[in-house]
């Protein structure tokens, strides 16, 4: 089974339980807006310590991607394709996806995350849910 | 009030130390670093038992007082670390230089001791973890999804680099035959004995596109140590002293938290922190790029190599693909670099093997050795934060 992340650490369980709920979701601060991606509890914009989760539209677009050959992890088997996504709402956002197999990518190809249904979560923790991405 | 020119010259590397580099030392962590010690202090001129002082990288397994035991070394008055890994050689300098100048320690050792084949290997990233993330790593947003080694990291920047400015599979190969043509004339070096064409880099296997094999530095087992002393004293001891022009770190406000995959979430992903720590080592030593004979630049990867060249101000951003391949980095080159193999073909001592050939080319004594050369630049700004400095001849 591929690693698992740790999904309550308090700067970035958020992400986790937007994605349990089959939301993507980023971290912004809750006075004045800016995004705070890697996530953090203080504002170095304004200061606050109050920030909040917001549900953006799961999709994006390739800002970069490499087609993994050699395999070094033992739970992810080669060739796959990495890709280091920029969303559509927010281009100032990368997250990380993985395709099985050589995709057909480009930087700027479109993309779009999907949520397991809860039923296909892992038994051993039912809360557990990442976006995964495929090519729009 | 201390100015930018406050340590400019005042300390400078009085000795300089390895072990064999290897696949497999046989050797504890504590046994390389004894041994790398030993050699520098010889080199110098020095008893053991006169080191004051010992500055670590946060990702050795050996402490301060560890050596201070194997040695017998009476007592220490200074000790320190810094990182992260390979970010820290030329900052661990910088921390001798202040003790130094501050009073805290009079001769103070640097080293670096690695198995980093047969025991701990780098290149392994996140490994088997079966959790992982949390504690400000970030690694949650990264590992689960398949990006686990620093290679790939680089993959993704190297697949940007050229789709921003063209960059080509030939450009990285003239970085690598570089490296290995140096290290072919370095009987130290791990690859001495293996010539490289560009063929034979075309043809090596894709470890994670566009870098192939080639593009991978060694994974080493070996340890390196430097002395580093104010130059005053320097000059007493058997060797000339090579002069510490200038060293300086560097972070930046852009995302850089964590060890490594959040280098991601940069705006840019084509430079690096070398553009910060740049502006401060180059005001520091009151030098620019212009006045850089040589250069060591942390080589983990070939683009690495690539992105500083860049960074450094040695061309403009973008065009390091044809800088290589106008023959700059070569021999006789306007900038030969990493002239004893670098992390791509002599050994992988996280940057401190960088340092020590430094400290060869400035005391004339390189196996490829540029001539005439009064300044070395040796960089360690590879993923976060980073530092470098300056070598000169007194």
């Amino acid at each position: 089974m591929p690693p698992t992340p740790v999904t309550d650490d308090l700067d970035t369980a958020g992400f986790f339980a937007a994605a349990a709920r089959g939301r993507l979701a980023v971290c912004r601060c809750a006075r004045c807006d800016t995004v705070l991606h890697a996530p953090v509890g203080y504002c170095r914009a304004c200061g606050a310590f109050d920030v909040t989760w917001t549900e953006v539209a799961p999709t994006g677009r390739v800002y970069s991607y490499s087609v993994v050959t050699h395999q070094v992890h033992p739970d992810f088997p080669t060739p796959y394709t990495l890709l280091l996504i920029e969303l559509d709402d927010l281009p100032q956002v990368r997250l990380v996806g993985r395709i099985d197999g050589r995709a057909d990518v480009h930087v700027g190809r479109s993309v779009v995350a999907e949520f397991p249904p809860a039923d296909e979560a892992p038994l051993a923790d039912e809360a557990l849910a990442l976006p995964a991405w495929r090519l729009a | 009030m201390p100015t930018d020119a406050s340590h400019r010259d005042r300390c400078a590397v009085a000795g300089i130390g390895a072990t064999d580099y290897s696949r497999n030392s046989g050797r504890s962590d504590l046994t390389l670093a004894v041994q790398a010690t030993l050699a520098a202090c010889a080199d110098a001129g020095l008893d053991p038992q006169q080191i004051d002082g010992i500055v670590r990288s946060d990702m050795d397994t050996v402490r301060p007082n560890d050596l201070a035991h194997a040695l017998g070394i009476p007592e220490l008055t200074f000790w320190g670390e810094t990182g992260p890994g390979g970010t820290a050689p030329p900052a661990m300098l910088g921390l001798a230089v202040g003790a130094i100048l501050s009073g805290q320690a009079t001769t103070v050792l640097c080293f670096r001791e690695l198995n980093g084949r047969s025991g701990r290997r780098y290149g392994l990233g996140a490994g088997g973890a079966e959790l992982v993330g949390g504690g400000g790593t970030y690694d949650e947003f990264f590992v689960p999804n398949g990006l686990t080694t620093p290679g790939q990291i680089f993959a993704l920047m190297a697949q940007r680099h050229a789709h921003e400015f063209g960059t080509q599979p030939e450009h990285l190969g003239r970085i690598a035959l570089a490296c290995r043509e140096r290290a072919n004339a370095n009987p130290a070096a791990q690859m001495h004995d293996r010539t490289l064409t560009m063929a034979d880099y075309l043809a090596s296997r894709p470890i994670a596109e566009p870098l192939r094999l080639f593009d991978f530095c060694l994974e080493t087992d070996g340890a390196a140590a430097v002395i580093v002393t104010s130059t005053e004293r320097a000059r007493d001891l058997r060797r000339p002293p090579v002069l510490i022009r200038a060293v300086a770190q560097a972070s930046i406000p852009d995302p850089q938290p964590g060890v490594q995959f959040p280098v991601l979430l940069r705006e840019s992903i084509t430079s690096l922190p070398a553009q910060a720590v740049a502006r401060t080592l180059y005001r520091r030593a009151g030098l620019g790029p212009e006045d850089v004979d040589v250069a060591q630049l942390y080589d983990c990867f070939t683009i690495t190599v690539l992105m500083q060249l860049e960074d450094w101000g040695f061309c403009k951003k973008g065009e390091g693909g044809p800088f290589v391949e106008s023959g700059a980095i070569d021999a006789g080159g306007a900038l030969p670099i990493n002239t004893g193999g670098g992390h791509l073909s002599e050994g992988y001592i996280h940057g401190m093997n960088h340092v020590l050939e430094g400290v060869r080319q400035i005391r004339g004594e390189s196996t490829s050795q540029v001539p005439g050369a009064e300044n070395c630049l040796v960089t360690a700004t590879p993923l976060p934060p980073g530092s470098a400095l300056i070598l000169g001849k007194a």
